[in-house]
This record gives C-alpha cells, sequence and structure tokens, in this order.
C-alpha cells in the first residue's frame, strides 16, 4: 500500500544521517529549553509578546511598508519592490548590471533561496558566491539545505573533505578546523574580489529603517566590509514596528536558534555611509519581495507570516528528527516549512498538500516557538483546504461512512457489537488499509464494544 | 519595478480589508527581555569581562597584558586605529612588533591583529559595540585572526535592551558578542570562520569622549 | 490550546463522555472514571447517544464530516452540566479544535459553550472540584507520559499531583518527556515508519526508567505505546490514570 511521500522519504533516510540530525537537533532544543527557563522569570511570556508585536506588525503592512520605504529612503537607500522571484531576480540583475558588476557575494538568506538567486545570476554571467560555510558547502555539492539554520545538518565530516578535494580546496582532510580554515582563506579573497554584497534581513524597524542582519560567521558582515554596494533582499513581512522591540526579539532568536544568548554578529543597517563615515558600502538597495506573501496574508493562516526563521519548530519536531529536511521538497522545511511551503507554492498547492500532514499534531512546534505561531492550527487549516480541494491523500482513511455512522446512536451501538469480529479475523485478511497499517506494527488491544455500557446498566448500586 | 510596487501594496491593502480588527501593539516593559538576576548590584565592567569569556572572547583592562598576549601568540604584525595608536604605541615599543594605522586590503592576510575602537559593550551579553563613524576601517576589525576592541569603563551598558534603546543616531552599528563561530560541519564549534578567531575587549579606563 | 473561559463548577452532577475508545477497547477505563467521580460524591450521567468526538475526520481536514459528528455531539450533551471526559485529546478537541472547524459556522457558539463545559478528568478532579489529596494506596513506580494534547492546559500538571498524593506511588521521570509517542490518529496509519520509529524511542526512554506502569490521561497514547510494546514482544503495562486512582482507592496492588 502507498503511504505518504515524507514517511516513504524517512524510511530510505540512512541511518547515519537520521541520527545526526537527531542528535544535533535534540541536543539544540534541550539547550534552548534550559537557557529560556534558566534565564528568564516568564519565558512564554517573552514568545506572547513577540507574537502580538509580529502579529500587528503583519496585520499593519498597509502602514509600515510605506513607512519602512519612506525612511530607507530618507537614510539614502534605494528601493525596490519585487512581486515575483523573476521580478526579484531581475531586480538584482539591473542593479549588478547598472554597476557594471559581475561579482557577488551572498550571506545566507532565505528569500534567495526561495526565488533561486544564484542559478539565475550565475545564468546570466554573474558570479553569485555562497559565503555561510553551510552554504558554500551546499553550492559547491549542487544540493539544497535541509534546515533553516543548519543548511548541511544531512552531510558529515567525510563527505565535506571529499568535496572540498573535489573542488581544489586541499587535499581530503576531515578535520572541522582544517575545513573551516580552508573555507576561510578561500572565500577572504572573494570577498575582496566581489562588487556587491547580498543579504537577506532578520528585521527591519519601520520606525528608523534600520535593518537587523545576524550571522555567527561573520560573513554578512565581511560582504558589507569588502564590497561598495549592498543589496538587501527582504520579505515584506520582517517588519517590525519600533526599533525597541529589535531587543526583545534579538533576544528570542538567538536563544531559540541555536541556544546562544545572541547571535555572534548582530548588524543595525541605517543606510550607506555618510561622509563622515570612514568605511562602509557607499550604496545601499532594499528589495522588498512579496512572491506569494499576500496571499499568504490574505489567508487563515496569516499568522506563518510572524516566523522569524530560527528553527526552534525543526529542533524539537519529532517527524522532522526522523525525516530530515529533504523530505519536506522546498524551500523550508520541518513544522513551518509543512505550512509556509504549501501557502508559497501558489497555483501548485497540491503538490505540497501532502507536507500538513506529516504531523502528529504534537504541538511542541507551538510550544517553542518565539513568535508563538499556533502551527498545528495551520496544519490543520491546510488539511482542510486539501480536502476541500479534493487533493488525494495517500494512507488517510475516508472519513465519510465513519461520520454517517457516528452520527447515528443506533448504527454505532450496532457497530460496537459487530466489532467483536476482528477477534476472530487476521488482520492481514480484514481489507481495510488502516487497519493493515496498524496491526503491521502494533497489536490491537481485544474488541471490548459496549462493554462498558453493559456494566453501566447492569452494575449494583 | 514601480508596478511591482503598487501591485504589492493594493494586494496588502485587499488581504487586510476584511479583518474586523486589527492585532494591537502591546505594551510590555522593556525589562521582561532582560536576564533575571544577573545584573542587579553588579560592577557592570565585571560582568562584562565575565560574560565576555562566557561567549569566547578575552577580556583585559591593562595594554601591557594586551601586548604580551599578541606576543605569546606569536602575533607581531598588525593594524591599529590611528586615533588610539599615539596612547598605546608605548605598550608597543622596543619589540618585534610592526604596527600599520592605515589598513592595506590587498595584503588582509599580513595582518595577524587589529586594533579598533569600540562604541560600547553589553554587560549582559559580554557583546563589544562598534560603530561605523568610529570604526576607522570596518575590515580591520573582521579579517585579522585577532580583533582588539577598545572599550571605555564608562561606555557599558547594562542589558540588551539598554543598548538598542541608545542605538540613536548611530546609523551603522555592529555587535560582536565572541569570536566569528560556526558548527555547520557535524555541530562541532569552530571559531574564526570569516572573523577573528580570538575576540579581544581592552576594557580602559580613558574616558570615552577621549578615545 | 487553554480551556480558560470555561464554566466554574457548581453542583454535583455531570455527563460523562466516556470516548469511543473506550467505547470499543477499554471499558475498564470508563467504568474507573466513573467509580472515581462518584467516590468524589458526583453523579455521573451518561448520555447514551454518545458517539465520538468528531477528531479523527477534524485532523484527517474532512471538516464537514468532523462536524456532522460534533453538532450529534453537541445535541448528545445538552444542558448546563460539566461534561468530563477522561481524555485530554478528546477535551481539546471539544474545547479547541471544534471550535476551529466552526469558526465560520452559524452555530459556533453551540459548540463553544459545550467547550466551556468540558473538562478533561484529572483538570476536572483537581482544579474542577479542587481535590488534591487521594485516600487509599497503591504501591507502584509509576512513568507518566503527559499527553501531547493535554500542552498548555492544566491536565498534565493535576494527574502529577493526584499521582503524588497517593500513597505508595513513585513518579519517575523519563527522557524527553515532552516529545511526542507517534501516535496522533491517522498519522498511525499514513505515516507508519515515522509512527513507529517515534513510539519506539519513547519506550525506550520509558524502559530505561523501569516502571512497574506507564500511566497516562489518553487510552490513544497508550494504546499505541502498549501495541508496540507487545508487537516487540516487550510488553508493557498501561494503565489509564483513573484506573490507578480506582485502583488506589480498593488499595488494590499494582499488577
Amino acid at each position: 500500500m502507498r503511504f505518504q511521500p515524507i514517511d516513504q522519504f524517512a524510511k530510505n533516510l540512512p541511518p547515519a544521517t537520521r541520527a545526526s540530525v537527531y542528535q544535533s537537533t535534540k541536543t539544540t532544543h534541550e539547550k534552548r529549553t534550559k537557557l529560556l527557563f534558566d534565564q528568564f522569570a516568564e519565558p512564554d511570556r517573552l514568545r506572547e509578546i513577540a507574537g502580538e508585536i509580529k502579529q500587528h506588525a503583519i496585520e499593519n503592512l498597509d502602514t509600515y511598508l510605506p513607512q519602512v520605504e519612506a525612511k530607507l529612503k530618507a537614510n539614502g537607500a534605494h528601493v525596490h519592490w519585487a512581486s515575483t522571484a523573476e521580478s526579484a531576480c531581475a531586480t538584482v540583475l539591473q542593479i549588478m548590471r547598472a554597476r557594471g558588476a559581475t561579482k557577488m557575494v551572498k550571506a545566507k538568506t532565505m528569500v534567495s533561496e526561495e526565488i533561486e538567486l544564484a542559478h539565475y545570476l550565475e545564468k546570466h554571467g554573474m558570479e553569485a558566491l555562497e559565503t555561510d560555510l553551510g552554504e558554500f558547502i551546499i553550492q559547491i555539492d549542487h544540493d539544497h539545505p535541509s534546515h533553516i539554520v543548519r543548511p548541511i545538518i544531512h552531510k558529515n565530516r567525510r563527505e565535506i573533505a571529499q568535496s572540498f578535494e573535489r573542488e581544489g580546496l586541499g587535499s581530503y582532510n576531515d578535520d572541522p578546523a582544517t575545513i573551516t580554515q580552508r573555507a576561510r582563506h578561500f572565500l577572504r579573497h572573494k570577498y575582496l574580489a566581489a562588487d556587491v554584497g547580498l543579504t537577506g534581513a532578520n528585521f527591519v524597524s519601520a520606525e528608523s529603517g534600520r535593518i537587523v542582519l545576524v550571522t555567527n560567521e561573520g560573513n554578512s558582515r565581511f560582504c558589507l566590509a569588502a564590497t561598495k554596494c549592498h543589496i538587501a533582499l527582504i520579505g515584506i513581512e520582517k517588519i517590525v514596528p519600533r526599533d525597541r522591540d529589535l531587543a526583545l526579539l534579538l533576544n528570542l532568536l538567538g536563544r531559540s536558534g541555536t541556544a546562544q544568548d545572541l547571535t555572534v554578529y548582530t548588524e543595525f543597517i541605517g543606510g550607506p555611509k555618510l561622509p563622515a563615515q570612514p568605511d562602509g558600502p557607499e550604496e545601499m538597495h532594499v528589495i522588498f519581495v512579496d512572491n506569494g506573501r499576500t496571499e499568504v496574508l490574505a489567508s487563515d493562516c496569516r499568522e506563518i507570516l510572524r516566523c522569524i526563521r530560527c528553527g526552534a519548530c525543526l529542533n524539537v519536531c519529532p517527524v522532522y528528527r526522523q525525516a530530515s529536511g529533504h523530505a519536506y521538497r522546498s524551500v523550508y522545511p520541518g513544522p513551518v516549512g509543512a505550512v509556509l511551503s504549501p501557502l508559497l507554492a501558489g497555483e501548485k498547492f497540491p503538490q505540497l498538500a501532502d507536507l500538513p500532514k506529516a504531523s502528529s499534531l504534537c504541538g511542541a512546534c507551538h510550544e517553542v516557538c518565539p513568535v508563538n505561531i499556533p502551527i498545528p492550527d495551520l496544519l490543520l487549516r491546510l488539511r482542510a483546504r486539501a480536502k476541500d480541494e479534493n487533493v488525494p491523500s495517500p494512507g488517510t482513511p475516508p472519513m465519510g461512512a465513519w461520520a454517517l455512522l457516528a452520527s447515528q446512536p443506533t448504527a454505532w451501538r450496532a457497530a460496537l457489537a459487530g466489532g467483536k469480529l476482528i477477534d476472530y479475523l487476521p488482520t492481514k485478511l480484514i481489507p481495510v488499509p488502516a487497519l493493515q497499517a496498524w496491526a503491521a506494527k502494533r497489536e490491537l488491544p481485544a474488541w471490548r464494544g459496549g462493554e462498558f455500557r453493559k456494566w453501566l446498566k447492569n452494575r449494583p448500586r | 519595478m514601480n508596478d511591482d510596487r503598487e501591485a504589492i501594496l493594493s494586494r496588502v491593502r485587499g488581504a487586510l480589508a476584511p479583518l474586523r480588527e486589527r492585532a494591537a501593539l502591546p505594551t510590555y516593559d522593556s525589562e521582561v527581555a532582560v536576564m533575571r538576576g544577573l545584573i542587579a548590584g553588579r560592577d557592570l565592567v565585571e560582568l562584562f569581562c565575565e560574560r565576555a569569556r562566557r561567549v569566547g572572547a578575552v577580556a583585559l583592562s591593562d595594554p601591557a597584558a594586551l601586548v604580551a598576549r599578541l606576543r605569546a601568540e606569536s602575533r607581531f604584525r598588525g593594524y591599529c586605529d590611528p586615533v588610539l595608536w599615539p596612547r598605546l604605541a608605548p605598550y608597543f615599543a622596543g619589540g618585534d612588533f610592526q604596527v600599520e594605522v592605515t589598513f592595506d586590503r590587498t595584503r588582509v592576510d599580513d595582518y595577524g591583529f587589529g586594533i579598533t575602537r569600540a562604541a560600547a559593550a553589553i554587560a549582559e551579553s559580554g557583546t563589544i559595540v562598534l560603530n561605523d563613524t568610529t570604526t576607522s576601517t570596518r575590515l580591520a576589525a573582521l579579517a585579522p585572526w585577532v580583533h582588539v576592541a577598545v572599550v571605555a569603563r564608562d561606555a557599558i551598558f547594562s542589558d540588551i535592551s539598554q543598548a538598542v534603546a541608545a542605538l540613536g543616531h548611530d546609523r551603522n552599528v555592529v555587535w560582536c558578542t565572541g569570536p566569528s563561530k560556526t558548527a555547520d560541519v557535524e555541530g562541532i564549534l569552530i571559531e574564526g570562520v570569516h572573523g577573528p578567531g580570538t575576540q579581544i575587549a581592552l576594557v580602559v579606563d580613558w574616558e570615552s569622549s577621549g578615545l | 490550546m487553554l480551556n480558560s473561559e470555561r464554566k466554574p463548577i457548581t453542583g454535583k452532577r455531570v455527563q460523562l463522555m466516556a470516548t469511543c475508545l473506550c467505547d470499543a477497547f477499554y471499558d475498564d477505563v470508563a467504568a474507573a472514571t466513573v467509580e472515581v467521580l462518584e467516590h468524589l460524591g458526583v453523579e455521573v450521567v451518561f448520555p447514551e447517544g454518545q458517539t465520538c468526538c468528531g477528531q479523527p475526520a477534524f485532523n484527517g481536514g474532512d471538516w464537514a464530516a468532523s462536524r456532522k459528528v460534533v453538532r450529534h455531539t453537541v445535541r448528545t450533551f445538552a444542558g448546563e452540566e460539566p461534561v468530563v471526559v477522561p481524555s485530554g485529546s478528546c477535551a481539546a478537541m471539544m474545547f479547541h479544535g471544534a471550535v476551529l472547524e466552526f469558526e465560520k459556522e452559524r452555530d459556533v457558539s453551540d459548540v463553544e459553550a459545550l467547550g466551556r463545559r468540558t473538562w478533561e478528568l484529572a483538570d476536572f478532579i483537581v482544579n474542577g472540584l479542587g481535590v488534591k489529596t487521594w485516600s487509599g494506596r497503591y504501591d507502584a513506580t509509576v512513568a507518566f507520559h503527559r499527553s501531547c494534547h493535554s500542552r498548555g492546559t492544566q491536565s498534565g500538571e493535576a494527574a502529577l499531583t493526584l499521582l503524588a498524593a497517593i500513597a505508595g506511588v513513585k513518579v519517575v521521570e523519563f527522557g524527553e518527556g515532552e516529545q511526542c509517542c507517534g501516535f496522533g490518529g491517522t498519522f498511525s496509519v499514513s505515516f507508519p515508519g515515522i509512527s513507529t520509529a517515534m513510539g519506539a524511542l519513547k519506550l525506550d526512554h520509558v524502559r530505561a526508567a523501569r516502571p512497574d506502569v506507564f500511566v497516562s490521561g489518553d487510552m490513544s497514547c497508550m494504546m499505541h505505546m502498549g501495541g508496540l510494546a507487545a508487537k516487540e514482544g516487550k510488553p508493557i503495562k498501561t494503565l489509564h490514570l483513573a484506573q490507578v486512582l480506582r485502583d488506589a482507592l480498593k488499595s488494590k496492588a499494582a499488577p
């Protein structure tokens, strides 16, 4: 019988990969929880406030987007808008061409993954080099990230050492420190030779137009220290109302994502270099990207736009831990991806409509989310949407007959009595796939249909 | 892409129009995001040094100790912000040090250390705060293996919320909390990815204005 | 999944929602629930027309089918009395899930009203009735599984309060206690590989703590855990909290 694609994928995942994904997500999750509960009296209250801030921001984007645009312009940045992936890519290309630029260094940005910017630029004769260590390895391997924060969580050091050897970055050596040093030396000369630096944004303050960027490696800072032109690719949902909200969100982001009090490099970028400033990019472009976000905003799943891409929901998710990120067949894996990816897929929703099914609805994702997104509710809404759109769902038993039975008490009681039959039949013979799938791995308890009702009637009072 | 601007904004307005009410901006005290029981009653310099060490940074308060550290690591060639150099030069005198006051980006690998001014520091997180009006060159604070940020004792914020509140009109600011690091390869922590492998805060009692 | 706006308890009469699992498989859990409530001086009414809370179709995305069942449930549990259910999952369906799928329906207020009256058993005993002590004795080392659908509710704490109050009970912690057992309703049959892998991990952790019994407030989780352990040929004794409470009253030894 056919099961769900993610279950199939998990089945085929090499056990060593599963073990390493499991171990590192578990470790990060446990450290995250310890930090938050040791350090704050009411960590859940922080998550609630952060959720309210972000919900307010997305529900007032009609006010905040023009406001932030005006601030950015006043700060000296160029502001662009891109409805689609194609338009976002074309805008970047146009900016590069206008400067006669051919080489870009890129910091990690999920939006650029979404719009497949690096491929696009390469196709148009530009060099676009990933500088985050994990993303760099993904790029040289022509692979895809499998985790929002830890792109190569699915790879081991031996595979990476082989890739480095293949790419001429030194003879085989799988010591992580050596791998890192080699990337350091290779990439720093690339930064210095590049014409533009591209980053995403973790937050944009509507109050000041400040863009906030966090990295641990310092690669985004290097992009902006070595090049004279900064392009920031920003999803329209990244806006926060005020600067003061940044403190709360930064406190939550580092702890939730990587179990750090604060990420190593936190950049606040208020615009291109001023004359009085000795250093910094002279030109700054901000591209606000929609690429399906306004459709999400119009849907009953708009809460997902609060997401700050910390990856905590991936780390705690028992399904992600078993299946790893590629199972989700999209840029955003894990619980957040199971909501966001089908939504951003637009007309291709049916192709990803199985993702929201990949959850026992255990709610652990909601419990750790730094912006308190009720992910299980959104998964459920998307399941209902898939059903409404008649998307087939392998392995899911049909519910019509059950609903009929469960709304007719007499029939229900008869079924309780009749169910006794299953005790006398080998389950393999019962032509109910769901029952077979259950019985392949688990014993069914003995049928006791109607026994409680009998007891209740007949007991001595 | 002006057409895109109008299209996006109109879709945003369209998406929000059916909402009967919009989520309110919550009111909250910035204190909620401050770590409990950490700061009260503490000397901020001492706390900053303690927290900086916790994130893998080195905190020193004596330029002589800095020079000794650089010597011990055999980092004799480096860069120093010209504003700082007159005060630090005496400590480097009479040794094998070669210190430049202009940073030549064509020779990034020649610099074993870079000394720049920090605008401030944050005690709660052990963070140094660099801003672009006082950072002589961004690369010098990033490319050499050792970065030394000179912080004035009186420029230490107690917590992150305070530091955010003080962003003020410094338009380009970077916070550095420990050395550059990654755990991308099998979750193993490695320091010194693109930025410094050794991040040193030199806390001095010079007045911040004199830095 | 907070049931924060629920009606305070007045009177000592409740309607029992026995759950379809107890109706079909776990009659002793439903019986124990009745005995425990009656021990507390509560009169238990069992509406005969009850079937299921509607959750299977709700989780499966067939909200039209689910609403049909929920409407039946709303009619069946008419009245003002609290509805007590020995399952955190079915309780959450009544005060959270059903409300979600009725958001755009005209009769949403009827569903909300039932939700406000619905209590998970341990929550009802401890927070509804204010009972925090337990008489009798039960000599056993207990591993307690906080079922996922009681996240964000007071049920888990309430159950632990009651277990701690029973003389002879020793509650042991086990690894990754916050993780799901892998049941998840239809998830267990449409994702059999991941579901059983999750279950196996849970069993490993529980076995490492060497409890005499594995207890939960939800028989769905226990059906999965017990079924998996039995299939592995290493059965594990599973019980519902109500059974432990009842057996303690009778000072019955642990099995």
